[in-house]
């Protein structure tokens, strides 16, 4: 198990002020290891919230947080944070777990993160995160590139100041960034929102890379066409509550439940449907994007 | 973070916040003048002082300020008055020895001085906690406007002023949001804001001015841009969306600001002795 979530409450804002405001209720979440899980949902409705949980930069209001063996809760106001494999010390301190080492675990990436570059030059920026977790210059040089050079960012750009970079190549950089931490779980907040459809294409492509290496991905996307092609799991929420979890096949299959929400399946998906009923054999199982709704079509087409 | 808001305006509805913020800030600024003022020897200053206290006590009772955030304002700054408690001890050396420390006489003056600047902050802080805390930025921003009209006859760009002043503030949550934002992202690249040395806490504000300054360059050029595509023309003649109107009401508080500060400084010009004139009524 990678992470679970126990009955999860977060509220903005001090609690009883009018500032206040619920951002997630009653989350009820298990996220299995080697995962390419996809949050969606309409803006708002606390997807940014729930994945800040996994990294620990925001702690439950209420309830647990469970990230491999990292336990987050807040009782009485204070914040708790428990490695679980030392459950056996007594001493409550010594069970505790350094908030930096759960950072390291599961590598987040904002939204927009192309607005945390600072550095110098590009490279510098993709190195400052190995520094910070302890790494040597040498070494978090020889990651940094390789990041880079995952993301599409090529050796002339190394020495570039990061400010003078177009929007995309900004977005790569501070991706690499977080790619640089080499992190078990990463963690995508809208990565691809606002990028040509040939970068994100590019950028999917990696992280599902990343994921065919053994790591997790967790993507909050709004684009039902990426969801279908890379995402083994959904997870829908609403107002701040996880409507439904499972397969994207499921989901885009389940009219009722589409009806209820403002999830519009993908046309490729639509379009699959629609032949069915026409009376193709197709499996849908199988349809992932266009070429490979054309290659069940040819299989249909033969078979008959 | 994001509470962080200028002076904390707070969301009430008492006759103080619906007063013209005209005559507010005239308000602070009469009470920011009268409070450092000398009404003659001491004991006449203590009683003025505290007559002033309990004006401005009064008001923030009305007005359900909060005396905790006054109060929040002074523990920022203890360490100063310490400090000037500890020149004062060392160096007023004039009157009456009050008590030594080992072979050091500390002279009722000392303290007396110390005891003015103490109170002056005390009323200088409750003054502008009242007037900001009861005073929307907009309004106070237009007050401002209004008080600096004179300054149009001398070519003075006044309202270009209180444009760019009510746009900072503005500003001001959206850029605490970014901060939260910055802060939060950086800390998924494992730097610690709150804890760790001094090169590390360097590294942490680092990483987060600069985004900051980047973002905001940004913006301020894109408002500018908009500011343009709209058509703004900052020279032209603006109009307001909230009209405050001059009626009676507004007259009359003036009227007794102005009194209340004429008496006041009467006062303090002829350093009227009236404590002893009232005590050698009663003999
Ligand atoms: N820093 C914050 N302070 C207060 N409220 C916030 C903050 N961030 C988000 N919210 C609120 O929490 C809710 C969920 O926001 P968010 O998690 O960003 O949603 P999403 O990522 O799905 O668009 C929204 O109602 C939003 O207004
Ligand atoms: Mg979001």
């Amino acid at each position: 198990m990678l992470g679970k979530f126990t009955s999860v409450n977060y509220v903005y804002g001090k609690e009883g002020t009018a500032l206040a405001s619920s951002a997630l209720s009653d989350i009820n979440l298990t996220i299995d290891d080697h995962v390419f899980l996809a949050l969606v949902g309409e803006t708002g409705s606390g997807k940014s919230t729930l994945v800040q949980h996994l990294n620990g930069l925001l702690l439950p209001t209420s309830g647990t947080v469970q990230v491999s063996h990292y336990l987050l809760k807040t009782e009485k106001k204070k914040k708790y944070y428990i490695d679980l494999d030392k459950e056996q010390g007594k001493h409550p301190k010594r069970k505790q777990f350094k908030v930096k080492d759960l950072r390291k675990f599961a590598g987040l990436v904002f939204q927009f993160p192309e607005y945390q570059l600072f550095e110098e030059t590009v490279l510098k920026d993709v190195m400052f995160g190995p520094l910070n977790f302890g790494m040597e210059e040498k070494k978090a040089e020889a990651i940094a590139k390789a990041a880079l050079k995952l993301v599409g960012i090529g050796e002339s750009y190394y020495s570039r100041s990061p400010f003078e970079l177009s929007g995309g190549e900004k977005r790569r950089v501070a991706i690499a960034g977080i790619i640089a931490l080499e992190p078990k779980v990463l963690v995508l907040d809208e990565p691809t929102a606002g990028l040509d459809p040939k970068g994100e294409k590019e950028m999917m492509e990696l992280f599902d890379k990343i994921y065919q290496s053994g790591k997790s991905i967790i993507l909050v996307s709004h684009n039902m066409d990426l969801v279908l092609k890379y995402a083994h799991e959904v997870c829908v929420m609403n107002k701040g509550k996880l409507l439904k979890v499972s397969s994207p096949l499921e989901i885009f299959q389940d009219e009722e439940f589409l009806s209820s929400t403002a999830i519009e399946p993908p046309l490729v998906f639509k379009t699959a449907l629609e032949l069915k009923k026409a009376g193709l054999d197709l499996n849908l199982d199988n349809i992932k994007d266009i070429p490979s709704l054309a290659e069940e079509i040819r299989k249909a087409k033969k078979n008959d | 973070m994001t509470s962080i808001t200028l002076g904390k305006f707070s969301l009430k509805n008492t006759c103080i916040h619906r007063l013209d913020p005209r005559l507010k800030v005239l308000g602070m600024l009469m009470f920011l003048v009268i409070i450092f003022l000398s009404y003659g020897v001491t004991r006449q200053n203590y009683l003025m002082y505290g007559f002033f206290f309990v004006i401005l006590l009064i008001l923030m009772i009305i007005s359900r300020t909060s005396f905790l955030q006054v109060f929040k304002s002074l523990k920022a700054l203890w360490f100063m008055m310490l400090l000037l408690l500890v020149i004062n001890a060392l160096t007023v050396k004039s009157g009456e020895v009050w008590f030594y420390i080992y072979q050091l006489d500390i002279h009722y003056e000392a303290i007396l001085r110390w005891g003015y600047i103490v109170i002056r902050l005390i009323l200088m802080i409750m003054t502008t906690t009242l007037l900001t805390s009861t005073t929307k930025p907009m309004e106070l921003t237009f007050a401002l406007e209004w008080l600096l009209t004179p300054l149009k006859y001398i070519k003075v760009p006044v309202h270009i002023i209180a444009m760019t002043l009510s746009l900072a503030l503005r500003f001001i949550p959206t850029l605490a949001e970014e901060a939260d934002r910055i802060m939060r992202a950086q800390a998924s690249r494992g730097i610690d804001f709150r804890e760790g040395k001094f090169k590390e806490k360097f590294k942490a504000v680092i990483s987060l001015i600069i985004p900051l300054f980047v973002s905001s360059l940004l913006r301020s050029g894109e408002l500018a841009d908009a500011l343009e595509a709209r058509g703004y023309d900052p020279l032209g003649k603006r109009t307001k969306y909230r009209k405050h109107k001059w009626n009676y009401k507004t007259t009359l508080g003036l009227l007794i600001i102005a009194i209340f500060l004429t008496g006041i400084i009467l006062l303090a010009v002829y350093q009227f002795d009236f404590i002893g004139m009232i005590m050698g009524l009663m003999k």
